[in-house]
């Protein structure tokens, strides 16, 4: 029985650590995207000072294909 | 109909003097781009037409005309229209035909800067700024295409691509969808709302998805080429790469079946009505919700998801791949044997079966590194996180920015910041401007073209042909898109030039 209970502790423990580990991995995941994400966001805040309806406007094609 | 005079083939023709390639699975690949140009900032009036007339100015008066073949053997034109147009030369994996691809983006780059500055020094002011979009719609509903050309041989018939083949490139656009901001919302593609026929032989008038004109730039005896314009142009290189490789696989096993002349199995997704299904597909951002309605084939299922199909598709070419492997590989040749996108086989295979498992899972935004829509759509929605709610007008600017080659943002940013996946990295596709794919008849058109501007002679080309006209008149034809030796007639053609 105490060898019983020993592994199952330490099953319990592995467990534990893993779910942990996974917990951080995912964060630390989600935090590098949302920085990857919010530095393209910096990156493109010249093109939003721009006049959208002209850019889209000027952009008017004949024929093709 | 002489778009249809080829389509009563149905098993294998019997040739002379056959192709070393006609038997297994080695297969031809191209893409060709039409580009959308517009300019802003300008101090007085200029149009497209004009930009685009600049922007090939340094190709006029090299080559007399704005269409013209180049040392890497592409074809560079301008299309009706002032559609700046680049078709890449014969590849044989669509590694080398993205490299090809990306050389075109970069052609097109440089001939939009240069007129950017022409233009600014000609008066127009230095605000002037040069816009030339990869995509395949205008502000005012114009579409134009990205076209994907596989060479196929003959004895599948159209009636197979009809209905084996375009289910399959209907819901591929789950992955290889560009995204676009519509007015009723976005949509997975840039395209559905503008194809109407299935398949069809013009382009221009009405669109079709799979283009028949019978023009395989190859023996038409053995050959057919199919001329996809179905799919959207790509930013994404994964997304360029992808569309090519998974279609090739589903044409191994179509192209089986017509040979043994036994059913592929893909007659099962059929679709009663591929136009509607193209366009609710590119509605459905969830991929799995919107139903499909099946063609009255006897299938129990009378419909069946986008992704259903996707999946359907999949399991039976890694069913397929799995009897036939070593034909499999030994057909796609790769020589860049460290990286993983050169083993255009085994490599699609894997990405197909990760991109279905995670579709299926509901977790769309894990693909924002390689699919097109979903980076942008990422990327709208952090954006309205940051801002609130943006303009209709915005929406559209940042969408077509991130299509813009000579002056966007967007997909330059994602690159750099490594947002979105990078298979050729800058220096292999730098030497694609020069370097023509080294195992197809692109290799002596290239060296053809070389020859011939370093001797200033006066020369023309098409696919299959090479014409001296000065100093001396010779000719070379190069039928065997597979041959990369050179002819008789293509040596005395070179002699000339010495």
């Amino acid at each position: 029985m105490p060898q019983e209970f020993a592994q199952s502790s330490s099953t319990q423990h592995t467990q534990q650590e893993q779910t942990e580990e996974t917990a951080v991995h995912t964060t630390t995941a989600a935090n590098v995207d949302d920085d990857v994400l919010d530095a393209v966001l910096d990156d493109i805040e010249s093109t939003l000072e721009t006049n959208a309806e002209e850019y889209v406007s000027s952009f008017v094609q004949k024929g093709g294909e | 109909m002489p778009q249809l005079r080829d389509s009563g083939n149905s098993g294998p023709g019997s040739s002379i003097q056959q192709s070393a390639q006609f038997e297994g699975f080695a297969r031809i690949f191209g893409v060709e781009t039409e580009y959308g140009v517009s300019v802003t900032g300008a101090k007085k009036p200029v149009d497209a037409g004009q930009v685009a007339m600049t922007m090939f100015r340094p190709i006029v008066s090299r080559a007399r005309s704005t269409n013209t073949y180049l040392t890497n053997g592409s074809r560079l034109y301008l299309d009706v229209g002032s559609h700046p147009e680049y078709a890449t030369a014969e590849a044989r994996s669509p590694l080398d035909a993205l490299a090809q691809d990306l050389a075109g983006e970069r052609i097109m780059i440089r001939l939009a800067h240069q007129a950017q500055e022409q233009l600014r020094t000609a008066g127009y002011g230095d605000a002037l700024r040069v816009h030339v979009f990869k995509n395949n719609a205008d502000s005012a509903g114009h579409s134009f295409g990205c076209h994907e050309n596989y060479l196929v041989r003959r004895f599948v018939s159209l009636e197979q691509v009809e209905h084996e083949l375009l289910p399959f490139l209907i819901t591929r656009q789950l992955y290889t969808g560009a995204g676009r901001v519509t007015e009723s919302g976005f949509e997975i593609t840039q395209r559905a709302d503008y194809l109407d026929e299935a398949v069809s032989s013009a382009t221009t008038r009405s669109r079709p998805m799979v283009n028949t004109r019978d023009e395989p730039h190859a023996d038409p005896e053995e050959f057919r080429r199919l001329h996809v314009i179905i799919g959207d142009s790509n930013r994404s290189q994964w997304a360029t790469w992808m569309k090519l490789a998974v279609t090739h696989l589903v044409l191994c096993v179509i192209e089986e079946a017509a040979r043994l002349g036994v059913p592929s199995g893909f007659e099962a997704f059929n679709l009663a009505d591929p136009g509607e299904a193209n366009r609710a597909v590119s509605r459905d951002l969830t991929c799995q919700h919107t139903q499909l309605q099946l063609a009255d084939t006897g299938n129990a299922a009378a419909t069946m998801s986008a992704l259903d199909i996707q999946r359907g598709y999949f399991t039976l070419v890694e069913r397929f791949f799995h009897d036939h492997r070593d034909a499999m590989l030994a057909a796609m040749p790769s020589h860049h044997a460290d990286s993983p996108w050169d083993h255009g086989v085994e490599q699609a295979l894997s990405e197909w079966r990760r991109v279905l498992d995670v579709l299926e899972a509901g977790h769309v935004t894990d693909l924002a590194d390689r699919v097109d829509w979903i980076a942008k759509w990422r990327l709208f929605n952090a954006l309205r996180a940051r801002k609130g709610e943006l303009s209709h007008a915005r929406l559209e600017q940042l969408d077509m920015d991130y299509h813009d080659i000579a002056n966007g943002t967007l997909y330059d940013s994602l690159l750099r910041r490594n947002a979105i996946l990078q298979l050729v990295d800058d220096e292999a596709a730098t030497q694609a401007l020069h370097e023509p794919p080294s195992n197809t008849r692109a290799v002596l058109r290239g060296h053809f073209v070389q020859a011939a501007l370093d001797a200033g002679a006066q020369f023309s080309c098409d696919w299959t042909r090479l014409t001296l006209t000065v100093p001396q008149h010779r000719e070379a034809v190069i039928l065997d898109p597979f041959n990369a030796t050179p002819n008789a007639d293509y040596d005395r053609l070179l002699q000339a030039l010495q």
